[in-house]
């Protein structure tokens, strides 16, 4: 396909469903002007971020899309009580990119659906706030990269601790070296899932358009137990998905480095043998310049706690030997443990003694003023969409390394793709439905 | 003044809203001519006898009434629970037949004061429903899950209960607040939102409802608020299991015992059916929009036609109704408390209302969209 327009996309992607207008222009916004917003997938997440958005004055939440109808009410309800006024529900998210009056899409979509809605959307003129994990993909979120810079549109990663303010004075703490030279960071996601129920596959529930929610993952039979999070077909996995946070923190921490240079990795399905194709135990090493960057993640662990609630927005830290979403920073000269959540961070020196604590406040608030500030100021955001692609990407590696048999993958960072294993490089990118591919030139 | 005392009458909600479709008193079910008196016995010491009428003659053991007395020992400043086991007659708990009651309670004078004199009674009655014991099909996984695929759920079995016929109203809930309310505890400033729930705090701190809500479903209340009140009158909420039952109804509509009444349709999709709210054009609840006839929230009771094997109302469409179950599927599980709520809303389109349709909340959500009823928990059932 070559240069891609919005006709040739609908036409080539979705068939003949769609307006064919014009990609229309992004509106120019005026200081006063309410910024509209859709909001694509009415999840937990989804519902809550519009929640989020239609309290603000400067916003309006003027569309709510699922394909799944059953879950209009919730989201509507909150928006409504939250702004005083009704959005538009829609289950195909096409009718908002096709309404000139919205300036921004929410995307808090299942994974296999972020680059395709988001993409559309900076096509269309429409800035994006896209829920982490960025991509299905490495390739995807090549793509998503590409498509903001082509059409100059602000896309804001959902890993809002890059904008909490303890974040922040741990990395002016890193950077004034009190840790000495960091050779070393540590990251954790140890956590408790439940296994898949068993069911036969059923019918479709009514009002629920199953073609649009499968989209450009494969259709398989639908299952009412299958979760999206523990297939490859849909999802980067619920490591991944959720690791994605703190390793960002991590990066954040230490200067953000690019890419990893090569990646090993263990993992395996060791508890949670309900159907999944995603390991529930995964160890893996990063190597960067001058840095090693490592993961501990299982599912399986139910001592290793989430912050509670109580902690995150208080001057306490979380019982850091079982927090299982730190992020430790080992240095030459001292050692720093940081909490997700607004855990707050602490130091300690080389003699082991604790030199420096610092609670925290959870950055929700922060990372989405940040939002609508580049909105309106066409300034880059605080988690940029190449920056939620460099944080997802080594989880990426590290997931075709274990669907390759765990081994170790150099990575090529001016191709991003693999230098020492052709058959992981078949990972870098999945094989598209007919009528729902992402072009190459985006 | 001790004759005054003894003679002192009790509160009692007394309107009765009639329904669009059938005469239906879905506040508290009225109780008449309430007399309290303390009688001294020979033997066991003073008790404290309670006499008043149920006159709907639609009590029956399959819709009956539940009793519950709630008194004051210091002139109605505070109000706690009769236990029930401190209680002999025939007027308390589940009452299955209308007419004159009668009420003991022993012991006050060892466990309430050494004068029961100085004790205020309350009266009040909750139209209830029969759901006896026996096998059910339950296509909704606890904790959330669903699984319309089923052609034959599991054979899943619950005691007897009773439930609630129709959802709390905001007159119940605002009678509720004017007892313990006081320092404004279960109630939140959206709750006076004429048009969505229409309760409104005084500035004594008192409840008054906004004139005509009394018979709407109370909303914006979290489920700390719909345990709160379920407490304060000895019921609690349904689970996941009980709600869907009553929905559907058992594989018998009289229960695995008698076995007489096979249901017609235990595997349906609604409780009067499988035809959807507005099939053939016919409004079987309140969903979404303002072709049922209610743009927002209806009176409870509204679409009675259409109510479950069991007599139960507006199960499906008016408001989603918290359950006791914890969401349990999420890796959430543990820490944020999520709870399930069943059942569609006046929001919901209209396949959301069926058996099935389920949602997960945090406990402290209030919304528009939710509210609750009670149940009778078998381990109390006579």
């Amino acid at each position: 396909m070559g240069t891609l327009n919005r006709r040739a996309f609908l036409r080539s992607s979705f068939g003949t469903v769609g307006a064919l207008a014009l990609w229309p222009s992004a509106r120019a916004l005026g200081a006063n002007d309410k910024i509209v917003m859709g909001v694509m997938g009415l999840g937990g997440r989804g519902t809550y971020l519009a929640e989020k958005f239609a309290e603000r004055p400067d916003v309006e939440v003027a569309y709510l899309c699922d394909p799944n109808t059953r879950r209009f009410a919730r989201a509507r309800e909150a928006v409504e009580e939250a702004q005083d006024r009704s959005p538009k529900m829609v289950q195909d998210f096409r009718r908002m990119l096709d309404d000139k009056s919205v300036d921004v899409l929410i995307n808090a979509t299942p994974d296999h659906w972020h680059a395709m809605a988001s993409i559309l959307a900076c096509q269309a003129g429409k800035d994006v706030f896209v829920e982490k994990p960025l991509a299905h993909n490495i390739w995807e979120g090549r793509k998503m990269v590409e498509a903001a810079r082509k059409y100059q549109r602000v896309i804001q990663v959902g890993m809002q601790s890059r904008s909490a303010p303890y974040a922040h004075k741990a990395r002016d703490y890193i950077r004034a070296g009190k840790l000495g030279e960091v050779y070393l960071v540590r990251v954790y996601n140890m956590m408790q899932h439940p296994k898949q129920r068993e069911a036969p596959d059923g019918p479709v529930p009514d009002g629920f358009d199953y073609e649009l929610w499968c989209g450009p993952a494969p259709k398989r039979p639908y299952n009412p137990s299958r979760q999206w999070l523990n297939q490859f077909d849909y999802s980067c996995g619920p490591i991944a998905g959720d690791a994605v946070h703190q390793f960002d923190l991590a990066r954040f921490l230490v200067g953000d480095p690019l890419y990893p240079s090569a990646v090993s990795q263990t993992g395996a399905i060791r508890s949670l043998r309900d159907g999944r194709d995603m390991p529930d135990t995964q160890m893996a090493l990063f190597e960067y310049d001058g840095l090693t960057m490592t993961l501990d993640a299982s599912l399986w662990t139910p001592y290793m706690k989430k912050i509670p609630a109580s902690i995150r927005d208080s001057d306490r830290f979380p019982d850091w030997p079982f927090c299982s979403t730190k992020v430790e920073v080992l240095g030459t000269q001292g050692f720093m443990v940081f909490g997700r959540h607004g855990g707050g961070w602490q130091a300690y020196d080389g003699n082991s003694e604790l030199v420096h604590s610092e609670f925290g406040r959870q950055g929700d608030k922060e990372h989405q003023d940040n939002f609508i500030d580049c909105i309106r100021s066409r300034k880059r955001p605080t988690s940029d969409v190449e920056i939620g692609h460099l944080s997802v990407l080594p989880f990426h590696i590290a997931n075709i390394s274990y669907r390759v048999g765990n081994q170790r993958l150099q990575f090529d960072p001016a191709t991003e793709s693999f230098t020492n294993c052709d058959e992981a490089n078949q990972y870098l990118k999945r094989q598209y439905r007919p009528g729902w591919a992402i072009p190459e030139s985006v | 003044m001790a004759r005054q005392r003894r003679l002192r009458s009790i509160r009692v909600c007394a309107a009765i809203w009639l329904a669009l479709c059938a005469g239906v008193e879905a506040r508290w079910l009225p109780t008449h001519d309430v007399k309290v008196r303390v009688e001294h016995t020979e033997m066991g010491g003073p008790r404290i006898a309670v006499e008043y009428e149920l006159k709907d003659p639609n009590i029956s053991p399959e819709s009956p009434a539940y009793v519950f007395l709630r008194y004051s020992k210091d002139l109605g400043d505070n109000w706690q629970l009769v236990p029930m086991d401190a209680l002999q007659g025939n007027g308390f708990d589940i009452v299955e037949r209308p007419g004159r009651k009668e009420v003991f309670w022993w012991g006050t004078d060892q466990t309430v004061t050494t004068d029961p004199e100085q004790i205020e009674v309350r009266v009040r009655a909750i139209a209830m429903a029969r759901a006896p014991s026996g096998r059910f099909v339950m296509k909704a996984l606890p904790g959330g899950g669903r699984d319309e695929s089923r052609k034959t759920g599991p054979d899943t079995n619950l005691p007897l209960y009773y439930m609630a016929k129709y959802e709390t109203t905001v007159a119940m809930y605002a009678d509720y607040l004017n007892e313990v309310g006081g320092e404004g505890a279960g109630w939140n400033q959206r709750m006076a939102r004429a048009d969505r729930c229409g309760i409104i705090q005084e500035s004594n701190h008192t409840y008054s409802v906004a004139p005509g809500r009394e018979d709407y479903p109370v909303t914006y209340v979290s489920w700390y608020d719909a345990m709160g009140f379920l407490r304060w009158c000895g019921l609690r909420l349904p689970t996941e299991a009980e709600w869907e039952k009553a929905l559907r109804g058992g594989l018998y509509l009289d229960g695995d015992e008698a076995k007489a009444r096979p249901n017609p349709r235990p595997e349906r999709r609604y409780p009067w059916g499988d035809e959807a709210p507005d099939e053939g054009g016919v409004y079987r609840c309140n969903f979404d929009g303002e072709d049922d006839g209610f743009e927002r929230l209806a009176p409870v009771g509204s679409f009675g036609k259409f109510a479950s094997p069991y007599g139960i109302c507006d199960l499906a469409g008016n408001v989603a109704e918290w359950t006791l179950d914890w969401y349990s599927t999420s890796y959430h599980v543990g820490l944020d408390g999520f709870r399930t709520v069943r059942g569609g809303s006046w929001m919901a389109v209209p396949e959301g209302c069926d058996a099935v349709t389920g949602a997960t909340q945090l406990p402290l959500q209030e919304s528009s969209i939710m509210g609750f009823r009670g149940v009778q928990s078998p381990a109390t059932a006579p």
